[in-house]
């Protein structure tokens, strides 16, 4: 039976920080079982180099030294792989307890419970139970967007990509070409900010629309990442929250809790209806028409006659 | 065996740094120190004993375990050295600190538990060294009202029952209900889960649809239950729940977004048909009505009908004729 890869990385693992000198790539070969059964050259180089990426995913800092012959070897310095003193309060420890658990996305998840771990290991108290103290709190990241893991290497990585994009109202997709900045999650919904190679200028997508695989393209981008990305403008801006001016309606008593929640007045007409003022923004027509007979716009002229237009939609549809 | 190789060494890494200290250690306390289960941890002790530090032969770990102490009887093969706890990776920081950050960002959360988040997060900021910037690249927010989820937080803590009116957007109504709170969810919104006194049935409540909120002295009584999964989401439907479909056009491609369906087929315009089912039908006119030209009902065909006849009704206060 092949050997478990984890007992692999393990005993790779220790060997580098085991040695007090750069270990040569054969002298590792030798010692490890798994290397020992590879069989050829081509096998046992493949599976060496993806193990050093693996451990250094895991956040081994492994050294790559030339000694006087000429030869490769490989260590994993005590100074640079050492956890720095850290001494977390057993309040601390309950807090990250609790933010160990709210990552549902596989990869963050398994890393933040790595970092937990290693803490731990470093002497965290445990003595303070999260799910004691929190037990009645579960905030979670919920990440459903395939998109989501090879964006965010790519902005870890600074790495162009290439998505085929649909709009929200596009009937098909198009291919964009994007400098990734950076990854934010609002309102349970995953959104990407860059650069838009294509548009030279900053675009924000939202992860549920990309469609098909995102492939990152060789090389890193140079450009500078800006330190604040307007995400939440940006889609505040495309679900009509940035409203500038006011309407006014007719609500029928008691209907419409939201629009009142949100009214600059409310005026009651003793007719069995309310005036009510409310902030006027894009998307406000669709939001109104949702409340059917209950809402009749007042003013302005071109909220009505939208209201009026998706009404008589409905009507015929 | 679904066991990602890269998490096992990591944990096994830290793991033998721990049990390093801890000669007898039991499993229970070990598990629960590291956040797995006890088989979890045994299976990566049925792997320790297979790795060493060096040469082939010699120095391999002999840890073995009871199934109830762990004992390691060479801790010597591994010089203290090499078994020195390791420094926090790139994406263990940036998983750590993005979560951290956003729970201490949630309106309504605790001083106490606020301020630990923060000097915890400093902390390890200071502990991760350059490889924390890299948590920059990720951000979540979660919303939530903070004066309701300090109330229901509260409550929850003091075991009470909760008054509340909350707004349905299903109906367009504002009920008033008692509920006995039971625990606080934030997925992008926050919710609280609760027994509700007047429907007798498990209830989630949207807080920023909590149009006021009172505790009451009463003592709150949820039955036992179960508590759900919510990893798939807080709407559930069941599989004898009625099934409505949705055709919609570009424009309408947004219900895939925000409605969970069973499927989503892709139509020659551009657009989708959408099937997808609910407890209540009628809550849905409220959707026919505003996808307006974007979309329409295809099935129930009364709920077609209901929407038809809302924007007719709703046009007549205009003055005009459907």
């Amino acid at each position: 039976m092949a050997i478990a890869k984890a007992e692999r990385l393990m005993n790779l693992a220790l060997c580098l920080l085991g040695a007090r000198r750069p270990l040569a790539k054969r002298e590792l070969r030798a010692s490890l079982e798994a290397y020992l059964e590879a069989g050829s050259d081509d096998a046992f180089n493949r599976m060496f180099e993806r193990d050093k990426d693996d451990l250094r995913e895991l956040g081994l800092v492994i050294d790559t030294v030339e000694n006087l012959d000429g030869e490769v070897g490989y260590l994993a310095r005590r100074d640079s792989n050492r956890l720095p003193p850290v001494s977390l309060d057993a309040e601390e420890a309950a807090a990250l307890g609790l933010a160990a658990k709210v990552w549902q996305q596989a990869r963050l998840a398994g890393a933040a419970s790595g970092a937990l771990q290693k803490l731990r290991a470093a002497g965290m108290p445990e003595d303070v139970d999260p799910y004691e103290t929190h037990g009645a709190l579960e905030p979670r990241i919920p990440v459903h967007e395939a998109a989501f893991e090879p964006l965010m290497l790519a902005c870890r990585d600074r790495r162009p990509v290439v998505f085929d994009y649909r709009k929200a109202t596009a009937a098909r997709p198009e291919t964009r070409h994007v400098e990734p900045w950076a990854l934010e999650c609002w309102r349970g919904h995953w959104y990407l900010a860059g650069w838009d190679r294509d548009r030279q200028a900053e675009r924000v997508f939202r992860l549920s629309r990309i469609t098909g695989r995102v492939r990152s393209r060789a090389g890193r981008f140079q450009a500078p990442v800006p330190d604040v990305v307007t995400v939440r403008e940006t889609v505040a801006g495309w679900a009509g929250e940035r409203a500038d001016r006011s309407a006014l309606i007719r609500l029928r008593a008691g209907a419409g809790y939201p629009l009142r929640a949100k009214a600059v007045s409310v005026r009651d007409l003793g007719d069995g209806w309310d005036e009510v003022e409310i902030p006027y923004g894009h998307g406000l027509d669709a939001w109104l028409v949702e409340f059917g007979p209950d809402v009749v716009v007042l003013e302005p002229a071109e909220l009505r006659a939208d209201v009026v237009d998706r009404l008589r939609a409905v009507a015929k549809g | 065996m679904a066991v990602n190789a890269i998490d096992q060494t990591r944990r096994m890494l830290s793991l033998v740094t721990y049990l390093r200290e801890r000669p007898g250690a039991r499993v229970s306390d070990v598990a629960r120190a590291f956040g797995i289960t006890e088989d979890e941890l045994i299976s990566d002790l049925d792997v320790l004993p297979l790795c060493g530090t060096s040469f082939r032969g010699g120095d391999l770990l002999d840890i073995d375990t009871d199934g109830d102490r762990i004992w390691w009887h060479n801790p010597a093969a591994l010089s203290a050295e090499a078994a020195e706890p390791l420094r926090i990776a790139a994406d263990e920081a940036t998983a750590l600190l993005v979560a951290a950050r956003a729970v201490a960002t949630l309106p309504g959360l605790r001083e106490s538990d606020r301020l630990a988040l923060l000097r915890a997060t400093a902390k390890l900021e200071a502990a991760a060294g350059e490889v924390a910037s890299a948590s920059a690249r990720l951000s979540v927010t979660f919303e939530s009202e903070g004066g309701v989820f300090a109330d229901v937080d509260r409550a929850i803590s003091e075991r009470r029952r909760l008054w509340i009116r909350y707004y349905s957007p299903a109906r367009d109504e504002v009920t008033e209900r008692e509920i006995d709170p039971i625990r606080l969810v934030s997925v992008g919104h926050t919710y609280v889960e609760a027994w509700c006194r007047r429907s007798e049935a498990r209830r989630t409540f949207r807080l920023d649809r909590v149009a006021e909120i009172r505790v009451l002295d009463e003592a709150s009584r949820p039955p036992q239950i179960e508590p759900r999964d919510l990893s798939e989401g807080l709407v559930q439907p069941a599989a004898e729940d009625p099934e409505v479909v949705v055709e919609v056009g570009p424009g309408g491609r947004w219900v895939a977004e925000y409605y969970p369906h069973d499927s989503a087929e892709e139509l020659p315009d551009g657009g989708l048909r959408v099937t997808l089912r609910t407890p209540d039908p009628s809550s849905l006119r409220r959707l026919a009505l505003r996808l307006g030209g974007d979309g329409h009902i295809v099935a129930p065909a009364d709920l077609a009908d209901s929407a038809r006849q809302a924007a007719r009704q709703a046009l007549a206060g205009y003055d005009e004729a459907a």
